[in-house]
């Protein structure tokens, strides 16, 4: 039996108001996995990663690691957190203050009652593995922010747990070190070969750590896939919009067929694109809709290049330097898209070339 | 999903370990409900019967209600009561701003000290005040006798005015210690816009830092009025030989010293004012959080420049001198010397005198001797288990999931609504009515349950803070590391919220050590404490004993509060 992070139809309503936290969340860890929950705040991350850690209650559903049923609210069953085996880091590390770092990892073997000689091991082999051997005897406040969230992430594995779940463990840490922490996070995590619960709001974190991302908005879960699957084919709207920077562009469809449509621009202009997508949507021609576009995929032209196939003629309206490149707001008939390019555009007027495989049709 | 189909199959499922921290939940919260209800239900019951609860033929009846309100002194009473309050308070609240401003805020000299000083009235006894306040400034007083021999002209301390000067002397470090922390909360850079607007220093004093303050204004304001409406020793030590009372007395008259006492009408009053006071800490909490648009706590380092008098400051600083040598220090110290001398008088040398004559007394006599071993014993013991007890009640509410948390926050905080004397009168009926129970009431266990009950709110209210300081991702840690809710709280949050027991822990054992009232009608034999054997040597006419007994509670108090500062480092308020 494998020991897969198994969460069904979780749900959890608020008593006081009618409002859900979150609802109907189906969502499975393979065993190993690093898994990243991603959305913004409010949209029931840190609820269902407290739901599997046994520090909420949802009103429905089940948690289970395999064969182990952590939550089962048909049977009644709600596991308190300590009767879960698992480990967990937090936002603020939430590293004992009065207890030095090697009472902090120890803690949880202390209450299994090993014996002294295996905790004392077992102890100095976590704190190894975050390479804070050394500091063993300091305090949490004689620590600086990165060497506490790895004292805080040796205290979650020390009991050898099988799930592993990270609250924003990087938010608090200086951007710089922040993507060092990133790189070494994912080494250990493969190294240890957890599996993993992540929850951030940052997009960039979660890309470059995880096997599989679960976008989450208004306490639904929008899509469950590899990071390249959801960069390239988003769900719907939302993922689409929340996932690095991207502009819609409307117009009626035509030609529908297999895997291909033409999207007519109120100018006339005709867009090809590839109506690949996760969702069951069946499109008709004739119909008004808007198609997705990245704006880094967008390539610029002289105002004066030979119209080719997909190609568009744009007003830019804002332009803004970035230092390493510029942001373009642009008018075109099919709405206003956003842009980046290495280049200064001279004058006001461009063309685009939009390439069929980038533009993405969205479920209405 | 096909994955999900496949992991669909029935597993066998692990129910729950047993753990206590359910029956300790629940534990608390019962015996919370109860140390509430206990006391009040005798009380309820008596007002609506005909005879006192232990007889037969008892019937429920009204009268009591309709004499009570149709008896004239009781409306005298009443108005009386709340004139008194209301006058207090200003008086109380208007210095105790004028102080903290001065004192936080301005350059004048010895503030440091004076900080010090104008809270002493906090740790000393209402009736210690009242007895000081007697020795020094009554018709026999030292001070009067002084003024009278100087042929000046004389003030009468047995009367409303003087009554209200002495509480207001009570209640002003309340005002001032609220005043203090939310001047040190506040966010210096209001004052700085203030002054680069073009504001002068006092103009930004009065327009910004005391608007400022209107939180802590209203709270110290409601707090001074709740406890003044039921205050009884100064009234009671001062009033009662011109035949002033204030509805504390008016209590203590018909149900401790009344030839007849009549129980029904003892519970109606009872009732009633435990309704009014309701009523006003039902205001207080809805003002509170009213006022918190005006909670500013910026959290900056930077202190605000003082406020420089300039030429003012001598003078200031004069008067300030002036209020905390007339009102606190020379009564207290006319007290204390009163402890040592055979009789106080300005036309005898007092340092010919002095004697250990009074102390031996207290001390030769066991009922005597046994009321201060039993205060000590009241403050060291009962506070620890109050205090543990008010902790775990306030992890209940403010840091578990379970379902009747709040039902502990709110039975935790209601006994504010109950004054001492009333609480004392529901055991003392409680202790009686229930069988079996009547013995404890010759023992300290009685005293230390009503006290526990009475000082309910401010231990719970004194650990809360801290509780809520404490991110609860700490215990949150300690739940996934493998501890149960209440390893969490033995091995995270009780070390880690030690400060805040110990100084609350302090904070009750004066309190306990203090407190009269609640102890006035359920004192026994076996149970005196210091404050009813004070109150019983007073009614004696002995001055020398009484003033021996108030400088032992002031010198235990003080030991206290030494010990939490210099050895414990902890401050007792914030």
């Amino acid at each position: 039996m494998s020991n897969d992070l198994i969460i069904e139809g979780l749900t959890k309503q608020f008593a006081s108001s009618n409002s859900v936290a979150i609802a109907d969340v189906n969502l499975i860890v393979k065993e190993g996995q690093f898994t990243t929950l991603l959305g913004p705040s409010g949209c029931g991350k840190s609820t269902t990663l407290n739901c599997v850690a046994g520090l909420e209650q949802p009103t429905a559903g089940t948690i289970r690691v395999g064969d182990f049923v952590m939550t089962d609210t048909a049977r009644d069953l709600i596991l308190p957190p300590e009767q879960r085996h698992l480990g967990m880091v937090f936002q603020s590390y939430a590293l004992w203050p009065h207890m030095k770092v090697f009472d902090n990892v120890a803690f949880a073997l202390k209450l299994q009652k090993r014996p002294s000689d295996e905790i004392k091991k077992r102890v100095q082999e976590s704190l190894a593995l975050v390479g804070l051997e050394e500091l063993a005897d300091r305090y949490p406040f004689q620590l600086s922010g990165g060497q506490q969230q790895r004292v805080a992430l040796a205290r979650a594995v020390v009991s050898r747990p099988k799930v592993l779940l990270l609250d924003e463990p990087l938010s608090n840490l200086d951007a710089k070190i922040r993507e060092n922490a990133r790189v070494w996070l994912r080494d250990l995590q493969q190294q240890l070969g957890i599996t993993t619960v992540y929850v951030t709001h940052d997009q960039s974190e979660a890309f470059a750590m995880s096997d599989m991302i679960a976008v989450m908005s208004m306490g639904k879960l929008q899509q469950y896939a590899p990071p390249e699957e959801i960069y390239e084919r988003p769900a719907n709207r939302f993922v689409a919009e929340f996932i690095g920077v991207t502009s819609f562009i409307t117009g009626i469809l035509q030609r529908v067929e297999g895997k291909k449509a033409t999207l007519k621009l109120a100018s006339g202009e005709l867009l090809n694109i590839r109506k690949e997508s996760q969702s069951d949507y069946v499109w008709k021609e004739g119909e008004h809709t808007a198609a997705a576009i990245r704006s880094e995929r967008v390539e610029v032209l002289p105002e004066s290049a030979p119209s080719r196939e997909n190609t568009v003629k744009a007003h830019i309206a804002t332009r803004t330097y970035l230092g390493s490149k510029w942001q373009y707001t642009v008018e075109t008939s099919g709405g206003s898209l956003r842009l980046e390019s290495t280049d200064a555009i001279q004058g006001d007027n461009l063309s685009m070339y939009l390439p069929p495989d980038s533009i993405i049709l969205l479920a209405n | 999903m096909t994955t999900a189909e496949q992991n669909l199959r029935p597993v066998a499922v692990t129910r729950p370990r047993f753990s206590w921290d359910a029956i300790v939940q629940w534990l608390v919260v019962i015996v919370t409900a109860l140390l509430v209800i206990f006391p009040a239900w005798p009380i309820i019951l008596q007002s609506f019967m005909s005879k006192p609860l232990y007889e037969k033929d008892r019937a429920f009846t009204f009268a009591n209600y309709t004499n009570l309100l149709g008896n004239a002194r009781f409306w005298d009473v009443l108005v009386y009561t709340a004139a008194f309050a209301v006058v207090t308070t200003i008086l109380a609240v208007i210095i105790g701003i004028v102080l903290a401003v001065i004192i936080n805020r301005t350059n004048i000299p010895l503030r440091n000290l004076y900080s010090n000083l104008v809270t002493i009235p906090y740790y000393v006894s209402p009736l210690v005040l009242a007895f000081a306040w007697m020795q020094m400034y009554g018709p026999q007083g030292f001070g009067t006798i002084l003024v009278r021999t100087l042929k000046l002209p004389i003030w009468q301390l047995y009367s409303f005015g003087g009554i209200v000067i002495v509480s207001a002397m009570y209640y002003v470090p309340y005002t001032f210690l609220y005043a203090s922390s939310s001047l040190a909360l506040a966010d210096p850079q209001l004052e700085s816009a203030a002054r680069i607007g073009g504001a002068s220093p006092f103009r930004t004093i009065l327009k910004v830092t005391i608007p400022l303050l209107r939180p802590a204004i209203t709270y110290s304001a409601l707090l001074t009025l709740v406890s003044s409406f039921e205050l009884l020793s100064i009234p009671l030590v001062l009033g009662n030989s011109v035949g002033i009372d204030t509805l504390a007395t008016y209590l203590y008259t018909i149900g401790v010293v009344g030839v007849n006492k009549d129980q029904g009408a003892v519970a109606a009053v009872a009732v009633l004012v435990v309704i009014l006071v309701t009523g006003l800490v039902f205001l207080q909490s809805k003002l509170v959080s009213m006022e918190r648009r005006f909670v500013t706590v910026g959290g900056k380092a930077t202190r605000p420049k003082a406020l420089d008098l300039g030429p003012w400051k001598g003078l200031v600083s004069f008067f300030v001198g002036l209020y905390v040598l007339l009102g606190i220090l020379l009564p207290l110290g006319c007290i204390v010397l009163t402890s040592f001398v055979p009789f106080l008088s300005p036309f005898m040398n007092p340092l010919k005198m002095l004697t250990l004559g009074n102390y031996q007394g207290i001390f030769n006599s066991p009922a005597y001797r046994q009321s201060v071993v039993n205060s000590i014993n009241i403050s060291i013991f009962a506070a620890a288990i109050g205090i543990v007890f008010m902790a775990v009640a306030a992890l209940i509410a403010y840091r578990s999931t379970f379902k009747y948390r709040n039902v502990v926050k709110y039975m935790a905080l209601y006994p504010r609504a109950f004054p001492g004397i009333i609480v004392g009168i529901g055991f003392l009926w409680a202790f009686l009515l229930v069988p079996g129970l009547g013995s404890l009431r010759n023992t300290i266990i009685a005293i230390s349950v009503a006290f526990i009950m009475r000082y309910l709110p401010l231990g719970f209210s004194a650990v809360s803070p801290a509780v809520l300081q404490v991110s609860d991702e700490l215990d949150r840690a300690g739940r996934v590391a493998g501890a149960t809710w209440l390893g969490t709280i033995r091995h995270i949050l009780l070390p880690i919220l030690r400060p805040a027991l110990v100084s609350g822990y302090i904070l009750l054992a004066i309190s306990f050590l203090k407190e009269y009232a609640t102890a006035l009608f359920l004192v026994a034999e076996g149970s005196r404490v210091i404050g009813t054997t004070m109150l019983e040597l007073w009614k004696q006419g002995g001055a020398e004993p009484v003033a021996a007994l108030s400088t032992i509670q002031m010198a235990i108090t003080a030991v206290l509060i030494i010990a939490a500062r210099k050895l414990l480092g902890v401050k007792l308020h914030e």
